[in-house]
């Protein structure tokens, strides 16, 4: 039997049995929450969001006045007269007085208060529109450019996150040559119509108008901009794609790993095994229908939304990824109860890694990082460049793929039917794949191999830290990389040494450092070279990649890090790997940091 | 139902979950969280109010300034963080590209009281954190113009908003309400979700692996078993908001910390006994699952939806303006839940009898 045909087989066999599972029982049920989905979906469409009524008090003296907050929910307003609300004045967190508003001075009053700036300022622009003479009400118009700024990455990065120009009193003199450009129209080449109807639009007032806007994409009108429409995007919009993409594929990447996971149940799986099929084609069959429907999903989704179809391709990667994780997790869970924390878990790290770089999608470079940023982008009609699409996937792929290995290696007898914790699961996951007669070659593949994930994580200490003031987050940077490097390249070792105690001899400890320090390195120097230089031109790159400049010191530093841990493992036994990790840790780092200082002084 | 035989078999579980050390994983889970919404909070309070971090106070930003002479210009005078710098608007815009400058205006020729709009066009660097920051800045300018431009054009105008005097704010984006409207029904809803998740593996696995029938030959009933159950996963709930919201981790005062428990619980019971009874029917995990989540979706769109929904409740309880009126809601919810216990009590006598078939 061919590989295509057995896939095939599988596949389609995989799509029977779990529509058999599903079908007569499930789908009644379904469809009725279905129909009961829509009408609640269309009663909250109606009624509006109810979680945040009523945190604010406000007093009010003048009914008025009171109109301007009565659309807003938020406010539980109380009308009284002003000795009565003045007297009360503490419960309250605002008092308005005869047109004078006093706020509580607590972060509540302050927060409250700029709520109901908000407030006027929509209830102003609403009386505004209103006016015959439009130019009377909004005076004032901006046009809004950008300028694309060459030395971009490296500016914003190397130092302040708010990096001002040095002496701004100065007036600035440019260097280079000047280049003519030509002046602004005084009069805008848009009409009042066009603009009546775009404040119209703007000033909706439904919570959901903020929503759709960011899926509908923008408009020539929506160049030209009022003053008080001038705001940073808030960020929190990104959080409706991640529900609206992310959800859905992780939710249909379960049934694959709940499929996986039925093999094991009372040795379910023994027959397929014994079959002549393959291992590697028994987990792409059983993939490959649940990849298809994720990716009907995902277009269904974006055909609604009225997306480009385009932002299918940086959703391929998260994909595989999900279904790659399905796989190890439903391979590696104990029971259903770890299943289901293990995967909670996982989707969270994943879904914080997919969603808050993409908070920075309109201010920062580093958002790149995360192929949902590309998602954004593509929706806002900015398009993405063939190089931003490697550099954000290229960790999404390089994970998927080896992670499939591992399941495949691992798909056997022992691999699926033994009762044992996760961590030593994970372990013996971990050793399949150190072969018994090249150890060395194994353990040069293996660190190799761990790259990918070393740089995902230090990826997303990087969105954690870079949020933190400038030194210590760079010292936070250095510490943790250094962690998670050595971290990584122990691994193997201590694999092996639990698998084989016989195999931790001075002998094979040397060559076996050597082996993984080479290996670490040549992993590291490929993904660089095809992904990441932009990143590593900025100083928490050079942080975090600090080791590419000169080739001979990270090796011997990475031997010597697996070195360390290898002795404090041959010296204590498995009692040592904790001390001798963290000693490893802290050479690693006073390594990085002397070379920082260097760079930095 | 025998009290000490849904003790044996709660315990039973419960003893399950910590040898197996999952439940660290969801502890894990919550710290995760609010550890990464209080850096992102950092993050973004340094991005929209620079002077939140106080050593960004002092910095001033350039400002280039082009075109025809206007009141514009004494506005930008009150500012001391902005400095103007008149110049052509070549020379300003290659200053911009080189970062000389944080931005440039561009102001045309137009009277303040034409007929026309005044359109002003502003530069700024692409992609770029400071752009938000100096973006925030100028809008305030703008606005102080904009306000100035329309009492010179106020004849023009038919009719007048309510005049409010608002005291000076500090400026600034504060995130109380992304902390207290989202952040803490968010963290004390989660122990009840992953709690329902975990009855129906729970049920599910003793049919899947079929050890009910062991279980069945002790003197415990099929009931008092899944009440066992429920009540383990219903002591987690408490204890895993009550952690995280008296640990107060992110230095996030709450108030009325025992009534929010108590509302995560009913709630968190409610949901359970969902859970149970849709786990009873399919007897099978990837089934039960998903109309559980389906259902869950449903619900809580609902809920969400209805005023003084218990949700809002938390969040109102939390800043200390709920009112008496959560005991009334905290009762319905009650109410609510022992008529789903009740339910649940009668489909497990009535399944009970059914003898637990492979699928």
């Amino acid at each position: 039997m061919s590989l295509v045909s057995s896939i095939r087989t599988i596949a389609v066999w995989e799509m029977n049995r779990s529509m058999t599972t599903m079908g007569r029982h499930v789908l009644p049920l379904a469809a009725g929450l279905l129909v009961l989905l829509v009408l609640v979906t269309a009663f909250a469409a109606q009624s509006g969001v109810h979680m945040q009524d009523g945190i604010y008090r406000i007093g009010i003296d003048d009914p008025d006045v009171a109109r301007v907050v009565t659309p807003d929910n938020r406010f539980a307003t109380y009308l009284d007269d002003a000795p009565a609300l003045w007297e009360n004045r503490l419960a309250y967190d605002i008092v308005i007085l005869h047109g004078e508003v006093y706020a509580a001075d607590t972060n509540k009053g302050r927060a409250a208060l700029k709520t109901l700036e908000r407030d006027y300022e929509g209830y102003v622009s609403h009386v505004a529109t209103r006016e015959p003479d439009l130019f009377a009400a909004y005076p004032l118009w901006i046009d809004l450019q950008y300028v694309k700024s060459e030395i971009d990455f490296l500016a914003t990065q190397s130092g302040q996150q708010v990096g001002a120009p040095a002496d701004a009193r100065v007036p600035p003199a440019p260097s280079g040559p000047v280049e003519a450009v030509t002046v602004p129209p005084s009069a805008m080449p848009v009409s009042e119509d066009d603009l009546r109807e775009h404040l119209a639009e703007a000033g909706g007032g439904h919570p959901l108008d903020r929503y759709t806007g960011i899926i509908s994409g923008g408009s020539t009108t929506d160049r030209f901009r009022t003053p008080s429409e001038l705001s940073a995007p808030l960020p929190f919009d990104a959080l409706v794609l991640v529900f609206v993409f992310i959800f859905p594929l992780y939710f249909t990447s379960q049934f694959f790993m709940m499929s996986v996971m039925n093999e094991r149940v009372g040795r379910a799986g023994e027959a397929l095994l014994s079959t002549p099929v393959g291992p590697s084609a028994i987990i792409i069959g059983k993939a490959l229908p649940y990849f298809t429907i994720m990716l009907l999903v995902a277009a269904a989704i974006t055909l609604f939304a009225g997306a480009p179809l385009t932002i299918l391709f940086p959703l391929i990667p998260v994909i595989l990824f999900f279904l790659a994780n399905a796989l190890i997790i439903g391979m590696a869970a104990r029971s259903f109860k770890e299943l289901s924390f293990v995967s909670i878990f996982f989707s969270t790290l994943a879904t914080s890694y997919l969603f808050f770089p993409t908070v920075f999608a309109n201010t920062h470079v580093i958002s790149i990082i995360s192929p949902l940023t590309l998602v954004v982008l593509d929706i806002q009609g900015d398009g993405f460049t063939a190089m931003e699409y490697v550099y954000s996937t290229a960790l999404f792929f390089a994970t998927s793929i080896i992670l499939f290995y591992v399941g495949t290696v691992n798909f056997r007898e022992e691999g699926l039917f033994s009762e044992k914790p996760l961590a030593s699961r994970l372990m013996d996951f971990i050793s399949g794949g150190i072969s018994r007669g090249h150890p060395h070659l194994s353990l040069f593949l293996l660190s190799a191999f761990t790259i990918p994930f070393v740089f995902m994580v230090q990826m997303m200490t990087l969105v954690l830290f870079f949020n933190i003031p400038m030194p210590l987050s760079l010292v936070l940077l250095t510490v943790s990389a250094a962690f998670i490097e050595e971290f990584a390249k122990s691994i193997g070792i201590y694999a092996a040494a639990r698998e084989r105690p016989g195999f931790l001899t001075v002998k094979n400890l040397l060559v076996g450092a050597v082996a993984i320090g080479f290996g670490f390195l040549v992993g590291e120097k490929l993904l660089l070279f095809a992904t990441l230089a932009q990143i590593t031109e900025s100083i928490f790159g050079s942080v975090l990649f600090l080791s590419l400049q000169v080739l001979w010191m990270p090796l011997l530093l990475h031997i010597a890090g697996v070195l360390i841990t290898g002795s404090f493992l041959l010296l204590w036994g498995r009692r040592g790997y904790g001390p001798g990790l963290v000693v490893a840790s802290v050479v690693h780092s006073l390594y990085n940091l002397y070379f920082l200082t260097g760079v930095l002084l | 139902m025998n009290a000490r035989h849904i003790g044996l078999v709660a315990k039973k579980e419960l003893l399950g979950l910590s040898s197996e050390k999952t439940i660290v994983f969801a502890i894990l889970l919550q710290v995760f969280i609010a550890m990464f919404s209080s850096f992102l909070m950092v993050g973004l309070t340094a991005m929209y109010d620079p002077e939140a971090i106080e050593s960004y106070s002092t910095v001033t930003y350039g400002v280039g300034y082009a075109g025809a002479d206007s009141p514009l210009i004494d506005e930008f005078a009150k500012r001391d963080d902005l400095v103007l710098h008149h110049m052509d608007l070549d020379r300003a815009l290659t200053a911009l590209r080189d970062r000389e400058l944080a931005a440039v205006v561009y102001v045309p020729d137009t009277p303040p009281d034409a007929e026309g709009p005044v359109a002003i066009t502003l530069y700024l660097i692409q992609n770029d954190l400071q752009s938000s920051v100096i973006n925030v800045k100028i809008k305030e300018v703008l606005q102080g113009y904009e306000k100035e431009l329309r009492e010179v054009r106020a004849d023009r105008m038919t009719s007048f908003p309510v005049g409010l005097n608002f005291p000076e704010s500090g400026g600034g984006e504060n995130f109380f309400e992304f902390v207290y409207g989202l952040l803490i029904p968010l963290l004390v809803l989660l122990p009840a979700i992953v709690s329902a998740a975990l009855i129906i593996d729970l049920i599910t696995e003793e049919y899947q692996r079929q050890t009910l029938e062991t279980l069945m030959s002790t003197p415990v009933t099929f009931a008092e078993m899944v009440w066992g159950k429920i009540a383990a996963c219903e002591i987690l709930v408490p204890v895993q908001a009550g952690v995280w919201l008296l640990l107060g981790v992110n230095g996030i005062a709450v108030d009325n910390a025992a009534a929010i428990l108590l509302h995560a619980s009913a709630g968190g019971l409610f949901l359970i006994l969902l859970g149970a009874l849709v786990a009873l029917h399919y007897r099978e995990r990837t089934s039960a699952q998903f109309i559980f989540s389906t259902a869950l979706v449903v619900v809580f769109l609902f809920i969400m939806a209805v005023p003084y929904n218990p949700l809002n409740l938390m969040v109102r309880l939390s800043v200390d303006t709920a009112g008496p009126v959560h005991w009334l809601i905290l009762l319905l919810v009650a109410g609510a839940t022992a008529l789903l216990g009740w339910a649940t009590t009668a489909y497990a006598r009535r399944v009970a009898g059914i003898t637990p078939k492979t699928r």
